[in-house]
């Protein structure tokens, strides 16, 4: 009977997800999560199964990071409001926008009772393991804001099976892994707020997803990268009518809730007239161009390029000027000022107009068409192009780009490869931050798995032949590039071990997997350019 | 036989729409079968004609004749089930899955675990069910059913993502994806804290594997055993030294100095304890992985691939076993696997490999001798079974390749390498007698009873009487497995006659060598948890930890049973239960939250939620209330400091709770022992009595005539079918199936 079953069930396998109402009597202990539609049972394995392995990830490998939150805990703990932006008892002095020192000031409130040498100011270095316990599990409390509007993005999807591929996918990246719950830091919450901000756009209500992104930037303010899309998104498809008249109660309302927010993060300092020591907190014009790891951008292709040329003046004695103080540079990988020594040098304001330059293109056709689908596409290239040429990139902004690319990643096959190229050099390029031997292995095996679980199902869906001799070729490129990484992986594994930690090749595997992931990200760039600026909406 | 030749092709469409579907799902065996059994086509023919025939004379128009000649027909499918089974008696050339899947030595009575309680017709036989297929239930309806078994049923996160990766295409990468998880688990659990972690100066189990590595790779072998016996003197068998060796060796060439004598004592820099940690990950990926995998197509073979999948998932994320490997630190898996590889191998009917990995397995760790007498009786049982002649011979074998393997193992502390007297040394060691009778707190017999009858007060001068006590209590203990074992094999014991005619019928059936396995196999895990739980109760100096040893078999049935069983519940119940036992243990090694993290995962990975209540279940009603005590423990642990007077208060509760239910969990391994073998013994006599060319036609494929004597025994009998089917739940509704099921295959006598 049951063989009989099967044969019978097997054509709707694929479609079973999508049609049956996913647990449509879900287990009486979730009913409170019914404000998400109805939970179902294997997106509770995920979350369930997905808390307890990153329980086991307490005790691992944390960056400074984890001593800078500590540290802004006790700051909005222990200091009055005026003295947050000022005090500089650590290094790490606060550098998020208010309502991130308002949430820091929030979660300290628990923490002072858990215990109160988490919130001393004085305590530099604390790692106790209640103030490790307390602040990772503030970390995977918090990411359920993105839990939840990724389920949301599941309810109002019209393909479920795929989005619930793609929500799983974005709940258990491996760039939250490793930056939030090894490395630390809370972008799984602000990401969470980004998508809500997102869905909110997706189901018509723009109001309400232009207050949520303002309170993002007020989180943090690197989301600036994709405010202009926004900006244009809100001001010509909510603001104005489609003929393109402009309707003032909408911009009115808009304007002013998004004031009304920015009032209540920065209304108090304004008010202490701290704004300008505020503002160069956050926005700090004494770092480089690139990060110590060279964050797998165009200037890395740049700077590598310079590196190879210098070799080459040095060996082959090509007449070329050389910057002298450019051959110490970059290489040695410290925080400061790359300097080039055969490439021209480049100012913040290169990189500030070759960004906008790029951003407009998007954001042209982003008035022409303003629509959800190409509103998305327009979000992620403006982080793509700010990532690709912004001034002090660090290799975490990937995210920037590769959260709203996930979103569009079930297109069609050409979305797909893209995000796939993407996907994969851009959490390779994050393995640097996780250096230590034993989180070595867990960050491989990890992105391995998840890998194949998210992209393998994906591709057997959106799968579509090459049409010509070009697009065999262009597709056997890229494969031959992705298969390149395992190369890469052994490179920077052995290369070490082979040299014994010679410093004057030290910087050689990180460079590499710089180089080798820039060109995937760039190739992805253009792929999703050339898509949107194509693709007819 | 007009009848048959009339009644086949009306039956075909199914059948081969059966064969499609099986086809698809054809597991990874089924292709090496495929040639043996193609082989064997021809001889289903001549049974057929038999059995139809047969069948026909003597119950002409009966609605039962038609399932009854078509019963034997889907024999091709042989060759995708695997061949090891047979002894079973399981009918693996049914083309059906329920009857294919569901028949399991491990799972006792479940069949079909897919479907709830609410089905029963999941609980008949091959011939039942195509009646009921092509009377009752429509293909559209059930395919519904299946949908709205996948949200509403009862089954865990483990079966939900063995489904999800069948449906998209990758059921290949199951098995190497659970794998790649479960040691991203372990490896995860590795960056916690170990037993004695910066605790000088005598540290802990961390630091005592890691000098027996620096005291072995630096003495001679003659001196392990005697070296600076205070320190964590080595008190393992050989193989654990060994092993240590080749450890220390490839340490050594790593980094000398985490492994230099003396000097390294108390070492805990980042990279010999990451080196430590891959060790006992490679020798878990190694040894441990590949028994689990052999043990889950060796003993599930004729399982659904999805539900092999599901309890390979269920054994490579046991808890208690990755808290106190890869946490607490200690290389268990060794010792385990070796035992599991051993199983398997008698599954397989390979004996003699089987005893020579049963005596690694003694050689790594001693505690393995818990599993002895179950090992011990079964083989003696197979000898029995195989008759004087063949019997005698395995005997001897088995003893020639034991003695020689435990003499190859101690060679170097036997005479030609060493004077006698070394061999003293290790012997001594491996059994601290000396120890007193209990150490720790620990959840067995005697730490219990310590709260009323203090019995190191009463007897202090005469431990000599202890020891005779809790040896003999523990032999009382395991005796039941003992007997049943052997009673078994005297029960089944192959005669003469019957012997050669199953030859005659088919060769493959035939168990006359001594390689192929016996009817007392499904016994073996029944047996094996209960000596271990006997010895974990009542012996002499246990050790929490130890509580490993009864889980292994514990959850080998687990891995076997659907979520509504008996044994289902009992398993992960005792698992939890073990788990919590050794919490005093893992709070001291700072690994509370790796316990926290491991039980959820692991409970939600087979679906067990403890606290829902399981009306009608003696185990899951306890299993609500033990869970309860244990949450309100652990708040009340929590919250206050247990009073000066106590200062043991909350592991002296720990043992409280836990002893009651593994007592109860040995005194129910008894019962399903003795209700295993009931079913099994009670079938030669019936079989003797029949007409022997019934016999000869049916004993190759009729497991439905083995199994249709059993619920004429009361109902024992046929919850104790183990192969069963029949469960004793729902009788009514399965009454007139089983009365089918009696008169179409052990109906002989009753017209």
């Amino acid at each position: 009977m049951n063989t009989v079953k099967q044969s019978h069930s097997s054509p709707t396998d694929q479609l079973d997800d999508s049609q049956k109402p996913h647990a449509p009597k879900s287990t009486s202990a979730w009913t409170w999560l019914n404000f998400l539609g109805d939970v179902s049972k294997s997106e509770v394995d995920v979350l369930l199964l997905s808390m307890a392995f990153k329980f086991l990830l307490f005790p691992a490998y944390r960056s400074t990071d984890f001593e800078v939150h500590r540290n802004w805990l006790a700051i909005t703990h222990s200091l009055p409001i005026s003295q947050w932006y000022y005090d500089t008892t650590s290094e790490w002095t606060l550098d998020y926008p208010p309502f991130f020192a308002y949430f820091e000031s929030l979660m300290s409130i628990p923490a002072s009772f858990i215990d109160p040498k988490i919130v001393d100011l004085q305590n530099l270095q604390y790692d106790a393991w209640t103030v490790i316990a307390y602040q990772r599990l503030t970390v995977i409390i918090s990411e359920l804001v993105l839990g939840a509007a990724l389920l949301r993005f599941i309810r109002v999807s019209v393909d479920p099976s795929r989005q619930r591929i793609l929500s799983a996918s974005l709940f258990l990246h491996p760039g939250f892994l490793m930056i939030d719950h090894i490395h630390f830091q809370y972008n799984g919450f602000m990401f969470g707020i980004l998508l809500w901000s997102i869905l909110m756009a997706c189901e018509g209500r723009k109001l309400a997803s232009g207050i949520l992104f303002a309170v993002l930037l007020n989180f943090k303010h690197i989301y600036m990268y994709l405010a202009p899309a926004y900006f244009i998104y809100l001001l010509r498809s909510y603001c104005m009518s489609p003929a393109g008249a402009i309707i003032p109660t909408r911009f009115i309302s808009l304007a002013n809730s998004v004031l009304l927010v920015f009032l209540a993060s920065l209304g108090p300092f304004v008010l202490m007239g701290q704004l300008p020591q505020l503002l160069s907190r956050l926005f700090p014009f004494t770092r480089g161009l690139n990060h110590a790891y060279w964050a797998p951008n165009a200037w890395a292709l740049v700077t590598a390029a310079d590196r190879v040329l210098l070799q080459l003046v040095k060996h082959l004695g090509v007449e070329l000027v050389v910057n002298e103080s450019g051959i110490a540079s970059t290489s040695r990988g410290l925080v400061g000022d790359t300097v080039f020594a055969v490439i021209p040098n480049i100012k913040p304001i290169h990189t500030f107009i070759v960004t906008i330059i790029f951003q407009m293109v998007y954001l042209i056709k982003l008035w022409s068409a303003p629509t959800y689908k190409s509103f998305v596409a327009a979000l992620t290239l403006c982080g793509y192009a700010s990532y690709m040429f912004g001034w002090h990139v660090h290799e975490k902004a990937i995210l920037l780009v590769l959260v709203p690319l996930t979103l569009l990643a079930s297109e069609n096959y050409a979305y797909y490869k893209t995000f796939v190229i993407a996907s994969v050099a851009g959490i390779f390029s994050l393995f640097p931050l996780i250096f230590t031997p034993a989180e070595t292995l867990l960050k491989i095996v990890y992105s391995f798995i998840w890998g194949g679980m998210i992209l393998y199902p994906l591709h057997k869906q959106l799968y579509e032949f090459p049409s010509s001799l070009p697009w065999v070729l262009l597709e056997s490129f890229e494969n031959a590039y992705l298969y390149g990484f395992a190369f890469l992986q052994a490179f920077v594994t052995l290369f070490p071990l082979m040299t014994g930690g010679n410093p004057d090749t030290e910087f050689l595997p990180l460079m590499a997997t710089s180089v080798y992931c820039a060109v995937g990200l760039i190739w992805s760039f253009i792929r999703l350019s050339t898509l949107y600026i194509i693709q007819q909406y | 036989m007009d009848e048959a030749s009339d009644v086949m092709p009306s039956e075909l469409p199914v059948e081969r729409r059966q064969r499609h579907t099986r086809d698809r799902t054809a597991s990874l065996n089924s292709l090496s079968h495929f040639k043996s059994a193609s082989s064997k086509h021809i001889r289903p023919k001549s049974t057929l004609r038999n059995r139809g025939s047969n069948a026909s004379m003597k119950s002409v128009g009966s609605d039962t004749d038609h399932s009854e000649i078509i019963a034997p027909i889907p024999r091709r499918h042989l060759l995708q089930t695997s061949q090891s089974l047979h002894w079973l008696r399981v009918d693996t050339s049914s083309g059906d899955e329920w009857l294919n899947r569901g028949v399991s030595p491990v799972s006792a009575s479940s069949v079909g675990s897919v479907f709830p309680n609410n089905r029963m017709s999941n609980r008949l036989s091959f011939t039942a069910l195509m009646e009921h297929e092509r009377t009752t239930v429509g293909p559209s309806s059930t395919a519904d059913a299946r949908i709205l078994e996948d949200d509403q049923g009862n089954i865990g996160a483990g079966r939900r993502f063995v489904r999800w990766m069948h449906r998209n295409n990758m059921k290949n990468w199951v098995v190497p994806s659970a794998i790649a998880a479960s040691t991203l688990v372990k490896w995860c659990i590795g960056f916690g804290t170990y037993s004695g972690h910066n605790r000088p100066p005598i540290f802990g189990d961390y630091e005592a594997q890691r000098h027996w590595m620096e005291l072995t790779v630096h003495l001679p072998v003659r001196e392990w055993y005697t070296y600076d016996l205070q320190y964590w003197g080595l008190d393992y068998p050989p193989l654990t030294a060994y092993v240590s060796w080749l450890c220390g060796r490839i340490g050594s060439l790593i980094e000398p100095s985490w492994f230099a004598l003396q000097a390294s004592r108390g070492l805990e820099t980042g990279g010999s304890k990451l080196f430590m940690r891959a060790t006992v990950v490679i020798f878990d990926l190694l040894l441990y992985i590949p028994a689990l995998y052999t043990f889950v197509c060796a003993w599930q073979g004729t399982r659904s691939s999805r539900k092999r999948h599901a309890a390979l998932l269920t054994l490579l994320f046991h808890p208690a076993l990755l808290l106190i490997d890869f946490g607490h630190f200690q290389y268990n898996s060794v010792m385990l696997g070796l035992t599991l590889l051993a199983i398997n191998a008698f599954a397989a009917g390979h004996d003699l490999f089987g005893a020579i990995f049963f005596v690694l397995s003694l050689g790594f760790k001693q505690m393995a001798l818990y599993y002895a007498p179950a090992v011990g009786s079964y083989l003696i049982g197979k000898c029995i079974y195989l008759g004087p002649v063949h019997g005698t011979r395995l005997f001897l074998r088995l003893a020639l390749t034991t003695t020689l393997a435990f003499i190859i193992m101690f060679a170097p502390f036997l005479p030609p390498f060493s004077p006698l007297s070394t061999i003293a040394a290790p012997i001594i060691r491996i059994f601290p007698f000396g120890r007193g009778l209990f150490e720790d707190k620990v959840a067995n017999f005697w730490c219990f009873t310590n709260v009323l009858v203090k019995w190191k007060h009463i007897f202090a001068s005469r431990e000599g009487i202890l020891i005779k006590a809790s040896t003999g209590l523990t032999a009382l203990g395991f005796l039941p497995a003992v007997a049943a074992l052997i009673f078994g094999g005297y029960k089944t014991r192959l005669q003469k006659d019957a012997q050669n005619h199953s030859v005659d019928v088919s060769p493959s059936m035939a168990p006359a060598s001594p390689s192929s396995p016996t009817p007392i196999l499904p016994l073996l895990p029944y047996a094996l948890l209960t000596c271990s739980m006997s010895f974990f109760l009542f012996s002499f100096q246990v050790h929490e930890k130890t509580i490993l040893i009864p889980l292994l078999p514990l959850t080998l049935l687990l891995s076997g049973a659907a979520p509504t069983d008996d044994v289902f519940l009992w398993g992960a119940l005792g698992n939890n239960v073990g788990v919590f036992s050794m919490w005093p243990l893992l709070k001291k090694d700072g690994l509370g939250l790796q316990y926290l993290a491991m039980l959820i995962l692991w409970n939600r990975l087979i679906g067990y939620n403890p606290f829902k209540l399981r009306y009608g279940h003696f185990a899951g009603l306890l299993s609500s209330v033990v869970h309860t005590v244990i949450i309100i423990l652990h708040l009340i642990e929590l919250a206050v400091t247990p009073p000066a007077r106590y200062p043991d208060l909350f592991p002296v509760l720990n043992v409280l709770t836990c002893t009651p239910i593994f007592g109860l969990i040995w005194l129910w391994s008894i019962k399903r022992l003795v209700e295993v073998s009931w079913a099994i013994s009670g079938l030669p006599g019936k079989r003797e009595k029949e007409p022997s060319s019934t016999v000869s036609a049916i004993s190759t494929t009729s497991s439905s005539a083995m199994f249709g004597h059993s619920p004429m025994r009361g109902e024992m009998g046929v919850r104790a079918t183990s192969l069963g089917y029949a469960s004793g739940r729902g009788r009514g509704q399965a009454d007139a199936r089983r009365r089918a099921l009696v008169t179409s295959a052990g109906g002989d006598q009753e017209h």
